[in-house]
């Protein structure tokens, strides 16, 4: 490669691990959030269940 | 001309007045937050001895004075301001203070106003210790006392804003924590512009006065803009 | 008695939670479109310049390139939603105060919840730069440290909520403190104004140094993270509406 391509690139290379490791951590975070979303949405239909049984139960 | 023989209703002025009035003379009677206030701040200095006493002579200490002076007040006000409601608390004065029909509000002034005092003696003290233990050889430049403006000026919004959080951490858990949590990052633009006022004055560098200037401006601003917020949120979270 | 249990079920699905996925995809999309855009229309910024300039598809380049800036383009947005969704914590605490409503309460709560989410996304992205851009993994650098100082009032929220036991306390202590958060925003906001030697650039104006083919995707992806903000916002809002719900049915059966 041309010396002068070199150069004006040299960042270019080093960078991409950032940037890269920039974008996934954003999209890791906003996924885990959306897990921790989900998470909560599971239990509250799982104490739904247990309290339809519960009042079933009652009748 | 009917005159009212009903007795007058205090003015707000009045109240304010009243409030501070308890407050100081409790502390002349106890002399609890003052001696304690003091005595921290002079164990800070301490601390600090041990922490420079390794870093030899070729540190400018001069550089540092502003952020470690600023350092012990910030400390110091920490630990007064846990224990200003700490007897309201204890004896059941608030709740008294509450029943009075007058605006809350007065209460968090005559509070301020109290710890800003507290403050303000303590600081009058900690400044010449702290010339005395570490600027001795040093000495600041011509300017220094300018510092007390902004030890004036940091002094307010930490009266005003710590007086506010106090009040809510009172009726928390872990108290002596909370305050410090609360307080310590909403403090955090307050610190950095009176650091870069004081560091600017006793340096005396060119052109120190245009950072001064700016420095204190932001800071009174800020003062300004949190008062005020603290001051209408105040019967709110007195009240709660 | 079935049939009256059922109707107290939170009201899911108004106008605003059917709004609530396209909003997300929508968001998602732009936000997509950005990102493409940004790697393949934006061009790189200039570093420092080399030795000899040198042709490169058609034009002359004198400098080096960065790659690194083009983390910019989600980092930028992600702050607004945070700073967007830290607008409507202290919206909802005023509303609390001024009418003791809880569910004013619950939603100050999850839009601070949501502006966690995302001030978390902003540091990490900024550190990724600040690691390549500037060798350390911390300076104090004026915006970075108000912006850190801002994170650490939003953790202080969190832990003030939890020190309070009493449910009136802590939703008014908590209000109280979501307003007094907001006034660090604008300070955040215009400190790059404010002390100019900052690295962050001055984005807001008219003459920003942003060329169109970089404020394309940029607004675009600002955009799509203020919408997403929104979806994830509602989401939450209506996971948790229904929890409540259900403890309420649930301390009522037990009566």
């Amino acid at each position: 490669m041309d010396p002068i391509l070199a150069e004006i690139y040299s960042t270019v290379f080093d960078a991409a691990p950032f940037v890269i490791a920039a974008y996934a951590l954003l999209f890791a975070i906003l996924c885990g959030y959306v897990v921790f979303i989900m998470g909560k949405l599971k239990r509250t239909e799982k104490k739904l269940a247990a309290l339809e049984e519960h009042v079933d139960e009652q009748e | 001309m009917a005159r009212t023989t009903a007795m007058r209703r205090p003015s707000t002025w009045a109240h304010y007045v009243a409030l501070l009035k308890k407050d100081l003379s409790q502390e002349l009677h106890t002399k609890d937050m003052l001696t304690s206030m003091g005595l921290y701040a002079l164990l800070v200095l301490v601390v600090y001895g041990a922490a420079l006493a390794q870093a030899g002579s070729e540190l400018d200490i001069l550089q540092m004075a502003g952020g470690l002076l600023w350092a012990v007040v910030l400390f110091t006000s920490l630990m007064g301001l846990n224990r200003s409601f700490s007897h309201e608390k204890e004896q059941g004065c608030l709740e008294g203070i509450l029943l009075v029909p007058m605006d809350r509000s007065v209460i968090f002034l005559a509070k301020a106003t109290a710890n800003l005092i507290f403050l303000l003696a303590v600081t009058i003290v900690v400044v010449p210790l702290f010339f005395f233990f570490f600027l001795g050889q040093a000495g600041a430049a011509p300017s220094w006392p300018l510092a007390f403006v902004c030890l004036l000026v940091g002094a307010v919004g930490i009266a005003g804003v710590g007086t506010m959080l106090s009040t809510i951490t009172m009726n928390t858990r872990g108290k002596d924590v909370m305050l410090a949590v609360l307080f310590i990052p909403l403090m955090f633009p307050l610190l950095w512009a009176c650091v870069s006022a004081t560091t600017a004055v006793m340096c005396a560098t060119d052109g120190f006065m245009d950072t001064f200037v700016t420095s204190m401006a932001l800071a009174a601003g800020y003062d300004v803009v949190m008062i005020l917020v603290s001051w209408v949120l105040y019967d709110f979270v007195v009240s709660a | 008695m079935a049939d009256e249990k059922t109707a107290r079920l939170p009201r899911v699905g108004g106008r605003l939670d059917s709004l609530a996925p396209w909003a997300l995809a929508l968001g998602a999309l732009l936000a997509i479109a950005g990102f493409v855009l940004n790697f393949t229309v934006a061009p790189l910024v200039n570093g420092a310049t080399v030795a000899e300039p040198a042709v490169i598809g058609g034009t002359l380049v004198g400098n080096k390139l960065l790659l690194s800036q083009k983390i910019f383009y989600w980092h930028m947005p992600v702050a607004m939603a945070s700073f967007a969704a830290l607008v409507f914590t202290a919206y909802y605490s005023i509303r609390f105060l001024m009418t003791k409503e809880y569910r004013y309460d619950v939603r100050a709560k999850l839009a601070t919840e949501t502006s966690l989410v995302f001030v978390l996304c902003t540091m990490a992205t900024g550190e990724m730069w600040t690691r390549f851009e500037w060798g350390v993994w911390w300076t104090w650098e004026p915006r970075l440290t108000t912006y850190f100082v801002l994170m650490l009032m939003i953790f202080g929220y969190f832990i003030l909520r939890n020190a309070v036991e009493d449910t009136e306390r802590r939703a008014v202590y908590s209000s109280v403190f979501g307003i007094l958060i907001f006034i660090d925003v604008p300070i955040c906001f215009m400190i790059t104004r404010l002390i100019p030697s900052s690295v962050h650039p001055v984005i807001f104006r008219t003459d920003s140094g942003l060329s169109p083919e970089m404020l394309l995707p940029l607004l675009l992806s600002l955009f799509g993270f203020l919408l997403i903000a929104f979806g994830l916002y509602r989401l939450r809002l209506r996971v948790q509406l229904m929890e409540d719900a259900l403890v309420r049915i649930q301390d009522k059966l037990e009566d």
